[in-house]
């Protein structure tokens, strides 16, 4: 289990990377990778060579998150004035653009299966699903209120949703708020179930294990990454190493490994078995915003602030 | 071992000799288990074998489990009985009855021992227990004696290492520089506190001469030694030491060099020998010594491992002294370690040798178990790792389990520096278990406050607070967990408890504690601030001191009584309130003196930038920000922020982002929002509009419910549009991207009022309202500016074209007015020639008169200057006309234009042309500028009559610079809000 530096391209944006995707492999084409910047542009870029397929404007402010369809076919990337934009990979054709004002958005995840798309909500405390057919809001996923509370609370403001993730059975939703409490909810009946607690800084990235529908990773600014038995909302373990925020989570295909990125600049690989980092990767000079494994494994990305993106063998 | 076995598959029932000879074998292959098994097969062959008796009890001794050791024992004391004169069994024997401290018999065991035995690793092992034995006994002379003894047996030095109960022995290449680390275990009887730990160095003789504090004595004779063996290491070490110890360290520093000069293999060791030796009197100094060190040990090319890790496990200090200051001393020097090895990322083998000495000095026992997967098959509920870091379960679980969770008292400092070492490097959850492992058999304040720690930095301010009031039910009275105490209550807003702690914990050091008084005198520095509020910002609440109100008149007299009480305490660093002038001069003395005493200097220095003494508090800031840079113990990431506002203040706004940068950079991994804004506001100040929303934008990023920020972002777009609208001069694209930004502003204000329907953030809803309204007027105001631009884009485009086309006309016009005055000039030089052709042939005439000569010269010379004249002209219009071919319709136009001489003709021509391209807006600017605005200002009108607003723009243009100031002014709140945060940090 290791990572092997492939190709790092540097000022791959004019600004810092913010966020990275894979788009999965279509019929007439392999895999790419698609990147947001600050720089308020979306990259496309082919993973073999690391060659610039395309580069999407029309985004004010910085893109703070990208996600692909399962399909491969289409992609959205959301900013930070809170517009989703959807469009088709191939052609950069515009297909929708949503706006749930007043929330913003942060992490977008779309479902397995690719019929909805999960959007953070930020300060609305909520997930908004969209039907990705019609692309109109179907549900809102809102994190109760703790009781006692006054709705002019001050507190309440603490549940800001930053990020999503869905179950790989697409039958749960996790989100991460910055108060550091995870909350699950049922899909299917659109249900608050629970929260997971035990991070107490904001949850910034989370993921599902892709073979485990109940094992969830989160990555938070506590320095720690968390591994939840989502159901049974119990901490199974906590892995410290990182000396700084951990911005960015993702779990390996094969379910064996997880990476982060962090603010201290490292990209780590982790063992699950071993609960441990194997193998704490350098090159990027400044914070590693985003991390991703490609869907059929074998590839990681990174993406930083440094301008960068880098491509790992995983082995 | 092959052949053993074959011997083993030819004769199955061999004796146990055999069985004890592949059981060795497999013992040092290190195949535990199947040495084990091999040693059991034998004493079953024969249970009277005492090797493999002495062998599985030394195995499982070496297991070190309690219920091992004392298996282990029996089986040794079984061994003795069989046959009283194995060497080994008495020499572990002798070892357990050390730790028994039945010295009587340790002391016979081993005696017996030595005259049973010739093997040199035995033998020394077994003067080492009698050096050991008569040492704690405080016997020095025997020990040294002994010691020497010991030395002398070992040939290599690896085989003698015994990492039992905490004694370890490092060898260092030269085996006469044996070094034993000993715990001192006379006299801390348990509970323990932080226990002092010795390290005995050098040779034996000289270092028991040296605790026998004999230091003339000692001099004397190591300085005759030296005076025939001028050259010896060995006397020049230990002439050192005895300088150190008699204070006269530059002497010793002169004998340690010369050592390193003349054997830089030891120099290394000689200079760390000097840091420790120095800890307790002059950590500076120490650390240079330890420097020096890294620096040889560099040279020499050699891994830095045992030394360096020596530094970190063991410190050498004069027991019962300094008690709660020897872990101090200890984080600085493992700090120090990897700090100053490579500022920027750690030296892994440093950290991973430490990590291995603490272990080794550990043995083994449950934490390893611990440390290793076993603990993590143990699943902590979610709902009960609020508790996490209390969970004593772990262990419960673990008793339950079968296995015995014991702790040698004499190991909980060790295993405390081991945790504390393994959250410095960030493995916070093996450092918590270790701290709570302390913490399940002995009650110890500092693991405690260590778990507090961990939680804080965690922001888990329940648990934090939970496990410093368990630390403060072991000692109530304990600076350091109060001092956190009373950071946690502020950290949860709960000022009021938060200053009785400080109190208290300054109370418990009769003041002599700096950081709790400084602390209280943030506490009423925040009570201004807090009650500051309600003026405009925290500058100005500080400067209104004298007219403020009651309460803020009562904390400010608190604030100036506990900064004087600094005062007295600390030479005056802190009281830069009450004399900034005379307290400067002050505080940079002892700026350098005492690394708390930078933070209080640095808190003069932000007094000092309060009263406007810019100058003065950046020189103070940068000697404190050089001091703190020196010294690898304090990272002091305010002065930096501290300095960089003192410049922002004096208006050099590079200096300032610079400032801020490398502090985010170098501090703070890039993840402070909240410097992100002050370099935003720096930006913003120095009109760099786009950076300013570039540097708030990361911000929101990493503060995304902070929105405040977006308000900021909004304000410096706003403000981006309105300075390029303010522009005289702007290009359509400035204006599009001007009304693309004013867009963004309009949404992020309209999401701000949106949010601010849903009480998510403080701000008032008018404010943002008004920023809305404004907005979108000045959307309105730009989208007209901006079709205007386009407009004026285009006419400028048709202009140009025009004006190329009046160009080229003009050109052909010329052309052809070329060819006409040539063809003229022709015409003219044509009568000329033939007049001269007639006077030459009145020449030849011999009646002309000599006048008419004269004239007809003269006509030709006219002619003749003014044809090169035509010529020239002409060759021009040729040059011209290579460029661009002539058009006839437009050169015949042209040509009705008045033609009067030819030369004046000519500039006439070039001045119209001008007038045409300026007309076009081409080339003047001042033409342009005059045009442009009156072409706006009458759109601007027309605009306004069409809009919904009755109000004439130009007042709303007024309003607007109003709002811009206002908003300004609440960039700068924000900023100064945080500004009083940064200064209540700055300690």
């Amino acid at each position: 289990m290791k990572f092997a530096g492939l190709k790092s391209v540097e000022n791959a944006h004019e600004e810092s990377v913010w966020a990275v995707t894979w788009v999965p492999a279509t019929e007439t084409r392999p895999a790419l990778l698609l990147t947001g910047s600050l720089d308020e542009t979306v990259k496309l870029w082919r993973p073999d060579d690391m060659q610039l397929e395309r580069t999407n404007t029309g985004h004010c402010l910085g893109v703070v998150s990208v996600a692909a369809h399962p399909s491969g076919i289409i992609a959205a990337s959301a900013s930070l004035d809170s517009f989703v934009r959807v469009f088709d990979v191939d052609t950069n054709a515009s297909i929708a653009t949503l706006e749930a004002s007043p929330s913003e958005v942060w992490q977008m995840q779309f479902d397995p299966k690719g019929t909805t798309l999960a959007v953070a909500g930020g300060g609305s405390a909520s997930v908004k699903l969209w039907d990705t057919a019609t692309w109109n809001l179907i549900a809102t996923l809102s994190i109760p209120r703790p009781e006692g509370l006054k709705p002019t609370d001050k507190s309440s403001s603490k549940k800001f949703v930053l990020s999503v993730a869905w179950s790989p059975d697409g039958r749960r939703i996790a989100c991460g708020s910055m108060d550091g409490t995870i909350s699950v909810f049922d899909v299917t009946r659109a249900k608050f179930l629970h929260h997971l607690e035990g991070h107490f800084m904001p949850v910034r990235s989370l993921v599902y294990s892709p073979v485990d529908p109940r094992v969830l990773f989160s990555a938070s600014d506590d320095t720690h990454v968390h591994m939840y038995d989502a159901e049974g909302k119990s901490l199974v373990t906590a892995m410290s190493g990182h000396a700084s925020w951990v911005l960015s989570v993702d779990a390996s295909p094969d379910g064996a490994a997880i990476t982060t990125g962090s603010s201290d600049r490292t990209v780590k690989l982790w063992d699950l078995n071993m609960r441990a980092a194997m193998q704490s990767m350098t090159n990027h000079t400044d914070q590693v915003w985003g991390v991703s494994f490609r869907p059929l494994g074998g590839r990681v990305v990174s993406v930083s602030d440094d301008k960068s993106i880098s491509l790992y063998e995983y082995s | 071992m092959t052949f053993v076995k074959r011997a083993l598959q030819v004769h199955p029932s061999c004796p146990g000799a055999i069985r004890l000879g592949i059981g060795l074998c497999r013992y040092k292959l290190g195949q535990l288990g199947k040495a084990r098994q091999a040693f059991q097969r034998a004493l079953q062959l024969d249970p009277e074998n005492v090797e493999a008796l002495v062998a599985l009890a030394v195995m499982d001794l070496q297991a070190n489990e309690a219920a091992g050791i004392r298996k282990g024992m029996e089986k040794m004391q079984r061994a003795f009985e069989i046959y009283p004169y194995c060497a080994m069994a008495l020499n572990y024997l002798a070892n357990h009855f050390f730790f028994t401290g039945q010295h009587f018999l340790v002391e016979q065991l081993t005696e017996t021992a030595l005259a049973v035995t010739n093997h040199g690793p035995t033998k020394s092992h077994s003067y080492y227990n009698l050096a050991r034995s008569y040492h704690s006994k405080g016997d020095y002379e025997k020990a040294g004696l002994y010691y020497m003894a010991s030395v002398k047996e070992i040939n290599k030095p690896h085989e003698f290492i015994f990492p039992y109960y905490g004694f370890f022995v490092v060898s260092i290449q030269d085996s006469y520089n044996v070094s034993f680390v000993i715990c001192s275990t006379a006299s801390c009887p348990p509970p323990p506190p932080p226990q002092i730990i010795t390290w005995v160095s050098g040779t034996g003789l000289g270092q028991v001469q040296l605790k026998l504090g004999d230091f003339r004595s000692a001099l004397t004779n190591f300085e005759k030694v030296l005076e025939i063996y001028p050259d010896n290491c060995e006397t020049l070490k230990a002439l050192g030491h005895i300088y150190v110890q008699l204070g006269q360290i530059e002497k010793a520093q002169e004998l340690l060099r010369k050592a390193a000069k003349i054997d830089p293999r030891d120099a290394q060791v000689a200079f760390i020998d000097l840091g420790e030796l120095l800890i307790s009197s002059d950590t500076g100094a120490a650390l240079d010594a330890f420097k020096t060190a890294r620096t040889l040990l560099k040279k020499a090319g050699e891994e830095v491992p045992i030394e360096v890790l020596n530094n970190i496990g063991v410190i050498h200090f004069e027991k019962g002294e300094f008690e709660h200051f020897v872990l101090c001393v200890f984080f600085w020097v493992m700090e120090f370690v990897y700090l100053s090895l490579t500022p920027d990322s750690f030296d892994v083998l440093v950290v991973q040798s430490a990590h291995q000495s603490f272990k080794d000095a550990l043995g083994d026992g449950i934490w390893l178990t611990l440390l290793d997967s076993k603990t993590k098959t143990y699943v902590i509920d979610a709902s009960a790792s609020m508790l996490q870091f209390k969970d004593m379960q772990l262990f419960h679980r673990f008793e339950n389990d079968g296995n015995h969770v014991e702790l040698p008292w004499n190991k909980v400092t060790v295993l405390f520096n081991l945790a504390r070492l393994l959250e410095q490097i960030h493995d916070t959850v093996a450092a918590s278990v270790l701290y709570r492992l302390i913490l399940f058999k002995v009650d110890y304040v500092d693991a405690y406050l260590r778990l507090a720690a961990i939680a804080k930095a965690r922001n888990n301010l329940q648990l934090s607070i939970e496990l410093v009031n368990e630390a403060l039910k072991v000692n109530g009275k304990y600076p350091n967990a109060l001092s956190m105490l009373g950071d946690l209550e502020l950290k949860n807003d709960d000022w009021v408890k938060a200053k009785e702690t400080f109190r208290a914990a300054s109370d418990a050091t009769d003041g002599k504690d700096s950081y709790a008084t400084l602390s209280l005198l943030n506490i009423h520095l925040i009570c201004l601030v807090g009650f500051g509020k309600g003026n405009w910002n925290y500058f100005a609440a500080l400067r209104n001191e004298k007219r403020a109100p009651k309460l803020e008149a009562t904390h400010l007299e608190k604030a100036k009584e506990l900064y004087t009480r600094d005062d007295k305490s600390q030479s005056g660093s802190g009281s830069g309130k009450a004399k900034p002038g005379l307290d400067f001069a002050m505080a940079t003395q002892v700026i350098v003196q005492h690394t708390s005493n930078l933070y209080a200097a640095n808190g003069a220095g932000v007094v000092l930038a309060e009263k406007g003494q810019f100058d003065v508090s950046k020189d103070l800031f940068t000697q404190v920000q050089e001091a703190a840079s020196g010294s690898v113990f304090v990272q002091m990431p305010d002065v930096w922020i501290n300095l960089a506002h003192v410049y922002f203040a004096q208006g050099n706004f590079a200096l300032a982002m610079k400032m801020y940068q490398n502090c985010l950079r170098k501090f703070y991994y890039n993840t402070d929002a909240q410097i992100l804004l002050y370099l935003a506001r720096t930006h913003y100040e120095a009109e760099q509009w786009q950076d300013c929303k570039k540097s708030l934008l990361r911000a929101i990023h990493l503060a995304p419910s902070n929105y405040t920020l977006r308000f900021d972002a909004g304000v410096a777009m706003q403000k981006f549009s309105a300075s390029t609208l303010q522009k005289t001069r702007r290009t359509a694209d400035e204006v599009r991207s001007t009304v693309a930004e004013l867009e963004n502003a309009v949404r992020v204000f309209s999401h701000l009022s949106a949010a601010s329907n849903l009480h998510l953030h403080g701000f008032d809803e008018k404010k943002i309202n008004t920023h809305v309204e404004y907005c979108k007027h000045l959307l309105d105001a730009a989208k007209i500016h901006r079709e205007a631009a386009e407009r004026e884009e285009q006419q400028n485009r048709q202009r140009q074209e025009a004006a190329r086309q009046a160009a080229l006309a003009e050109e052909a016009r010329r052309k052809a007015e070329e060819q006409k005055k040539y063809l003229e000039q022709w015409r003219s030089s044509t009568p000329a020639s033939k007049r001269r052709e007639r006077s030459e042939n009145d020449d030849d005439e011999v009646g002309h008169s000599e006048k008419r000569r004269r004239k007809g010269g003269k006509r030709r010379k006219k002619d003749k200057s003014s044809r090169s004249h035509y010529e020239t002209e002409y060759a021009e219009a040729d040059m011209m006309d290579y460029r661009e071919e002539p058009e006839d319709e437009d050169a015949s136009m042209n040509y009705r234009e008045p033609i009067g001489q030819m030369n004046d003709q000519d500039d006439d021509v070039e001045e119209n042309a001008n007038d045409r391209l300026a007309a076009a807006g081409l080339e003047d600017s001042d033409v342009d500028d005059e045009m442009a605005p009156s072409i706006t200002a009458a759109r601007r009108r027309q605009a306004l009559s069409e809009s919904d607003d009755d109000e004439p723009f130009e007042r709303q243009l007024r309003d607007n610079t109003d709002e811009l100031q206002d908003s300004d002014g609440e960039l700068r709140e924000n900023d100064h809000k945080s500004n009083g945060g940064a200064a209540l940090d700055d300690d």
